[in-house]
């Protein structure tokens, strides 16, 4: 078993590749990348290309950022369903957080569907997504 | 035949800040951590002799710094050369130490079993002096306490806690039920009140202030319109800001015995049944309403006590942003789906109410001292079933009381205990 897996995930994400792995047994997804299958802990897992796509369920944006964003400019988050099937949480890039009826508006519009970009925030790549307008 | 355990004594110091409660003030973590054991110890007419093994929980050494906490403590606890070790399930510890301490008793090595829990999130110790301590701002506090979460993938990706675990579950239950969010506000406020009524009322809680003294000291006479005011922003849409924990420093402490005819000095209260699951980020599907580590934990603790929903007569459940009151009494089955919302506006969850839940303050009221907080909700519901709750005290004393918590991360731990007369 190859375990870099993480630094497998980082690295083709500075190639604008998002990958996750599916289950040879289960045939499910998960994402990112783990050892074994989340679902059913199978270590049969092949490594695929997500598609980048799926519906943004929920958002909102905290007053209180991680430390880690504090230098960041404030910041959507939100739940997105992936095509393939995993939940993922992360930043959403044109969700509006201009104020709170903003965000209640912006939750009434979903599920919206999405498309993932890589950006790089605070440092480091990571998988982001804008709502399809 | 496996032994039986019961808590036969706690303790609980104040929770609040070590820079300036009186009763916290000047304390090392050591001698906060021996005050409740202490407590504990005296409660249940047991000496340090007669204790074989103590378990000790704390999250952040960067506050209270130790490592091999059970080491440092022995001999501040009277219990040199006693079995021991540190533990953690982050803000879950204090509960699942019941289980383990119940675990060592049930196998017959162990008689008396001491857990205690601290932790000090006010302040750091300047110069590596505890005596010296400076206060610490929100945001060096929580990216020491988000190691709990997952730093391979969720925390870099722009991580926000209070969406994750306060706005997208209350968004949920509004979706699911559908509650507008006038309504949502509206039950969050009723919860919010009864948690800082519950705290007003509690000596050892570190808000005093109910929530109509909180509106009156800033002009409001009305706490309905002060709770929609500036003063409560949102921490993030839909969740308010006093719908959050308040951090805290305490500790709390619990004596379990296998024998506890022979520390009879009160009720004891017996260990019936007890469950652990852990699961890494994102801790809910779609349905954000619904943490599966949470269906599994009750429904497991639940056979293994041998109750149903219907026989809890007290719920304490984690509450470390209000909308877990509603959410995990309801897969706890103490609510049926959806209607709790409902039982928060009418009043039922108070001391006073027909289905009681968190009647000492939680997380926002007693205030979130993380490896301690457990334990102070354990040293309740025994106090409710001893009849010794003072002002909060039902009128019928429990007999079958659960007790769930979180652990960042997310860890869930759920105890049923029974009272034993
Ligand atoms: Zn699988």
């Amino acid at each position: 078993m190859e375990f870099r897996t993480a630094k497998k995930f980082y690295d083709n994400l500075a190639k604008g590749k998002i990958y996750g792995i599916r289950c040879r047994k289960c045939k499910k997804y998960t994402f990112p990348p783990l050892l074994r299958c989340r679902e059913c802990s199978s270590e049969s897992v092949e490594w695929v290309v997500m598609k980048g796509t799926g519906k943004l369920h929920y958002y909102s944006s905290t007053m209180l950022p991680a430390i880690k964003f504090v230098g960041e400019p404030p910041s959507a988050y939100g739940l997105v369903e992936m095509s393939e099937g995993p939940v993922f949480l992360t930043k959403i890039n044109n969700a509006d957080i201009s104020s709170p009826d903003s965000i209640a508006k912006g939750n009434k519009a979903l599920p919206l569907p999405v498309k993932a970009r890589v950006r790089k925030i605070a440092g480091m790549d990571i998988v982001t997504f804008d709502i399809k307008k | 035949m496996v032994q039986k355990a019961s808590i036969v004594g706690v303790g609980c110091t104040k929770f609040g800040s070590v820079l300036t409660d009186p009763e916290l003030k000047g304390l090392t973590f050591q001698e906060m951590v021996a005050e409740a054991a202490f407590e504990a110890m005296d409660d249940a007419g047991i000496t340090p002799d007669e204790i074989d093994a103590f378990y000790v929980g704390n999250m952040l050494a960067h506050t209270s710094q130790v490592y091999s906490h059970a080491t440092l403590l022995s001999d501040w606890l009277g219990l040199r050369f006693k079995g021991g070790f540190h533990f953690d399930t982050a803000c879950s510890t204090t509960n699942t130490g019941i289980g383990i301490a119940s675990n060592s008793i049930g196998s017959g090595k162990y008689k008396n079993v001491l857990v205690v829990g601290g932790e000090i999130l006010s302040s750091v110790p300047e110069n590596y002096n505890q005596l010296t301590r400076k206060g610490i701002d929100a945001q060096t506090l929580w990216g020491w306490t988000d190691f709990g979460v997952d730093h391979v993938y969720a925390y870099h990706h722009s991580y926000d806690v209070a969406s994750a675990y306060g706005a997208i579950p209350t968004m949920g239950y509004m979706k699911k039920y559908g509650l507008s969010f006038e309504q949502m506000d509206e039950t969050m406020y009723y919860v919010n009140k009864a948690v800082r009524m519950h705290a007003s009322l509690n000596p050892k809680a570190m808000i005093r202030q109910d929530l109509e003294a909180l509106a009156r000291s800033k002009g409001y006479k009305d706490s309905y319109e002060f709770w929609k005011s500036k003063h409560n922003p949102f921490f993030a849409w839909p969740t308010r800001l006093l719908s959050a924990l308040n951090t805290a420093d305490g500790a709390s402490a619990y004596v379990i015995s296998g024998e506890p005819k022979k520390y009879d000095k009160k009720t004891p209260v017996e260990v019936k049944g007890f469950h652990w699951t852990t699961s890494n980020y994102p801790w809910y599907g779609t349905d954000s309403t619904t943490m599966p580590q949470d269906v599994i934990a009750f429904r497991e603790a639940y056979k293994m006590a041998g109750i149903q929903p219907k026989d809890i007569d007290y719920l304490y459940v984690h509450d470390c942003m209000q909308i877990h009151q509603l959410e995990v009494s309801e897969i706890a089955g103490y609510f049926p789906k959806g209607q709790s919302w409902k039982a928060f506006i009418e009043g039922r969850t108070t001391y006073k109410g027909d289905k009681p839940l968190n009647t000492s303050g939680g997380r926002h009221g007693v205030g979130h001292a993380f490896e301690a907080s457990a334990g102070s909700e354990t040293y309740h519901i025994v106090k409710q079933m001893r009849g010794e709750a003072g002002k909060v005290q039902f009128s019928t004393k429990p007999k079958i009381a659960v007790q769930h918590n979180h652990g960042y991360g997310m860890h869930t731990a759920v105890t049923v205990l029974e009272r034993g007369d």
